[in-house]
């Protein structure tokens, strides 16, 4: 009875959960479906269902390819070096943009360093082909007219790395502070005022203020990283990439796109897709579980 | 900023998302029921009152001009009209676009229903593997029944590419000019430095070193004097005048065939073709960034702003209207691009690939209940010159005729002109004008090039059809090609990059450990199976 009466006073919030409990459902668990592909060898023209079953022979074949282990360590190698750098860049962003005063001068800022988040990869790829190349970019035209020796930045493996780095904190790291802006202005200005009468400069402040209060936003968002360590976006390594460089720029999701998308071999691109999937899982609790010892921290 | 390259990649990296998505969704609705549905449309309605309906993939290349569409324009009227109409066939056209080709055609296969009954594909990977799963109808007897004119147009060596363990699964187009490359020098250059056009590796050599020491088209230091890039019509001409002279059994087991081309990679002498390339690199010859110009955009941007000293091409490329020599001139009036053959082997020829004499592969799926109607059609393109009217247009009005070969009339208006704007894509059985004779199918592609180079168009087609190296045909698929083809590609290219800029004194380790990766990666299990099969063949 009490049932029935609380359904019908809230229904329309269980209505509204609708749409968007069906887009998880359609687009999330529905081509779970497709996972069968890992285990079955997958013939076009038959289906899901009218392949065979082949058991776990396309993981045999998978960890048996000596790309596969370049590919795991190079995602692992990228992500690592983008946890280290960019991770803490929208940090140190974000306080810098909080301690301004001037709010023109801090709106123009933000929106400059917010820019390069809305450019799409493809035209990054554009721009960066005309910064660093060896041959006709700008850097380089610099470096070579007051008569040193062009660098390779895009066809050195290391010096691509640097540049991989680089553009993907000034890609990402202005729209990364937004979650940090948010969580700092939600700090108590009393505790800066009593600061103040206590004689805090501003370093101390921030020190003692601003980062303890924005633990929590900081461990979340390390976890969500940690989560993705295994996983990495298609459109970045693909196309800052190039043939030079990939022994460092071969990554799983440009390794599934080739495997899978071009040479047609669904079953192994899946394999290697659910694989990535299981140690994401696996990242994303030790993570969180490491954190809630630690910290007292936890998402889940 | 490349739009070329990188807006391909963004239109792959949005098709691995949907293609993802599509594979799924539709493989679930593959299973049962699009047999029934397409036995109730009925397959020989062609017979009955009622029309039928084949459905024919076109290329869309987003090229339409303005009042007409890909599926409705002069072309598809003329087919409907001369083909459709008096048979009771409704022809329909599909189009596909064309940078996505491989990955749309491949969603159309899974969903079974709703595929064209005309398909057609340039990859013989993928060919092979629509095949090798069964999709395909094999059209041996159905050619023998409905097609003589299009088996006699084919003919038996175009045939034979399309036939999958002894079944033919598929109609190759047939190429009417098979030639590929030409190289092409600055002769302005070469004038102001009163030095003789290179006829030989160890001139080109030379004639480089020139260029770069003397800056003949005061580029300020600029100057690339061996326009480069990782296409295979800039390296190819190279690396294979390199290969020595070889035994039937080597170039059948150590030829490799990745995609539609075959490469060298074993073959004796490709060594000595990379430690060119190091030279060339090192001294500073050569394109700094050739390996970030895989679509050859920036070479055609330098050799266009009169950079480049030397370059191979596609054997026409360099002349189309508004191509790379009319910019060039353009930029720089003076500049005389000369098509010359100079790569030499050590037989003192030229030796350089040439096409497979066939074009697209025309596929029908095993779904199609049109396969009758199908064959058809291709056999009404081939017969009574409606393969002539389909690439030319209407006498008097799109072309002259003048021993044999039509000149294209380029005072016509644009209407007229726009008539047969994509007849490449719709002629399908043929890939480039068929005139009779080899000659004149290049004198077709000459005359309709501007005027002032239709000489050296003449000049560079002719260099690009001497010398010319067969690609290797087995009797059997190899199927180690087509699943690893596609993937060591990326290490064919990985092993030029790596060894020619490499530093010369680690040239021999470098190439040892990328040709190691090179086998490890599927190159052994190709050499194993072509050995296997080269054995059987016997």
């Amino acid at each position: 009875m009490k049932g029935t009466a609380y359904l019908r006073r809230y229904w329309q919030l269980y209505a509204l959960l609708i749409l968007p409990v069906s887009y998880f459902i359609v687009f999330k668990y529905g081509p779970m479906y497709g996972i069968l592909i890992a285990f079955k060898d997958f013939n076009f023209f038959q289906g899901i269902n009218g392949s065979e079953w082949i058991g776990f022979d396309g993981f045999r074949e998978v960890f048996a390819m000596p790309d596969f282990y370049k590919v795991l360590r190079n995602t692992l190698m990228l992500n690592f070096l983008d946890l280290i750098v960019s991770f803490p860049a929208p940090l140190f962003l974000a306080i810098m943009l909080y301690e301004l005063k001037i709010v023109w001068f801090k709106k123009l800022s933000q929106t400059i360093l917010y820019i390069p988040h809305f450019i799409s990869w493809v035209i990054i790829g554009g721009i960066v082909y005309q910064v660093f190349g060896t041959q006709s970019g700008m850097i380089n035209n610099i470096i070579t007219s007051i008569g040193f020796d062009a660098i390779p930045f895009l066809t050195d493996k290391k010096d691509w790395l640097i540049t991989y780095l680089v553009v993907g904190v000034w890609q990402s790291a202005g729209w990364g502070t937004i979650i940090y802006l948010a969580a700092l202005t939600g700090i108590n200005k009393e505790l800066f005022e009593a600061a103040d009468v206590d004689g805090a400069g501003r370093l101390r402040k921030i020190w003692s203020i601003t980062l303890p209060s924005l633990k929590p936003t900081i461990v979340t968002l390390l976890i969500i990283n940690l989560g993705h360590m295994i996983a990495i976006g298609f459109e970045r390594p693909y196309i800052i990439g190039n043939t030079a460089v990939r022994d460092y720029a071969d990554v799983l999701s440009t390794f599934v796109y080739r495997i899978g998308i071009e040479s047609g071999q669904y079953t192994i691109a899946t394999v290697v897709g659910l694989f990535q999937a299981i140690v994401g899982l696996v990242f994303v609790l030790g993570a969180n579980y490491t954190s809630k010892k630690l910290a007292d921290q936890s998402i889940l | 900023m490349k739009p070329n390259k990188r807006g391909r990649k963004t239109a792959s990296t949005l098709l691995t998302a949907t293609l993802a998505g599509t594979m799924l969704i539709s493989a679930c609705s593959n299973s049962g029921g699009n047999e029934k549905a397409n036995e109730s449309t009925g397959g020989e309605a062609a017979s009955g009152g009622k029309a039928s309906t084949l459905k024919v993939e076109v290329f869309d290349r987003g090229n339409s001009p303005a009042g007409s569409s890909i599926t409705k324009n002069y072309l598809t009227q003329f087919v409907q009209d001369k083909f459709g109409t008096p048979n009771n066939i409704n022809v329909q056209f599909v189009p596909i676009p064309r940078s996505e080709e491989v990955q749309k055609l491949n969603v159309l296969m899974a969903s079974g229903s709703d595929v064209p009954d005309i398909v057609f594909t340039y990859d013989s990977g993928t060919f092979y593997r629509y095949a090798q799963q069964g999709g395909l109808t094999d059209l041996g007897e159905l050619l023998d029944q409905y097609g003589p004119n299009l088996k006699k147009f084919l003919g038996d060596e175009t045939l034979a590419y399309g036939q999958y363990e002894g079944k033919q699964f598929a109609l190759p187009a047939k190429r009417s000019h098979l030639g590929k490359y030409s190289s092409f020098v600055r002769q302005d250059w070469l004038e102001k430095l009163s030095l003789p056009v290179p006829t030989t590796t160890d001139e080109l050599y030379a004639t480089l070193k020139a260029f770069k020491e003397k800056d003949p088209g005061q580029t300020g230091g600029k100057v690339i004097p061996l326009g480069m890039s990782l296409a295979p019509a800039q390296y190819e001409p190279l690396i294979w005048s390199f290969i020595e002279p070889v035994t039937d059994e080597q170039r059948y087991t150590l030829t490799q065939q990745l995609g539609s081309r075959d490469y060298p990679v074993l073959l004796p002498g490709f060594k000595e073709a990379l430690q060119f390339m190091n030279k060339l690199y090192n001294e500073g010859l050569m394109s700094a960034d050739f390996s970030l110009d895989e679509d050859k955009k920036k070479l055609n941007e330098d050799a266009a702003k009169g950079l480049v000293g030397f370059f191979s091409e596609d054997d026409m490329n360099p002349f189309y209207p508004d191509g790379l020599y009319a910019t060039l001139q353009k930029n720089i009036p003076d500049a005389k691009l000369s098509a010359v053959d100079v790569y030499t082997n050590s037989e003192g020829k030229h030796p350089k690939p040439e096409y497979a004499p066939i074009g697209m592969f025309l596929m029908i799926p095993k779904s199609s209940q049109h396969a009758v109607e199908a064959i058809k059609y291709l056999d009404w393109m081939a017969s009574e010159g409606n393969l002539f009217d389909m690439q030319n247009g209407v006498e008097g009005e799109n072309y002259t005729l003048q021993d044999g070969v039509p000149i294209v009339k380029a005072d016509a208006a644009d209407e007229v002109k726009n008539r047969i704007y994509n007849y490449g894509d719709m002629a399908i059985i043929s890939n480039g004008k068929q005139l009779g004779d080899a000659d004149k199918n290049v004198e077709a592609y000459v005359v309709g090039m501007p005027e002032a180079f239709q000489e050296e168009t003449r000049k560079a087609l002719s260099v690009s059809r001497s010398d010319t190296i067969k690609p290797v045909l087995f009797d059997r698929p190899i199927e180690a090609q087509a699943k690893y083809g596609t993937a060591l590609l990326d290490k064919f290219n990985e092993i030029i990059v790596k060894t020619t800029m490499v530093k010369p004194d680690q040239f021999e380790s470098t190439f040892e450990s990328v040709m190691k990766d090179y086998m490890a990666n599927g190159g052994q299990a190709i050499l194993d199976e072509r050995t296997k099969a080269y054995e059987a063949m016997k």
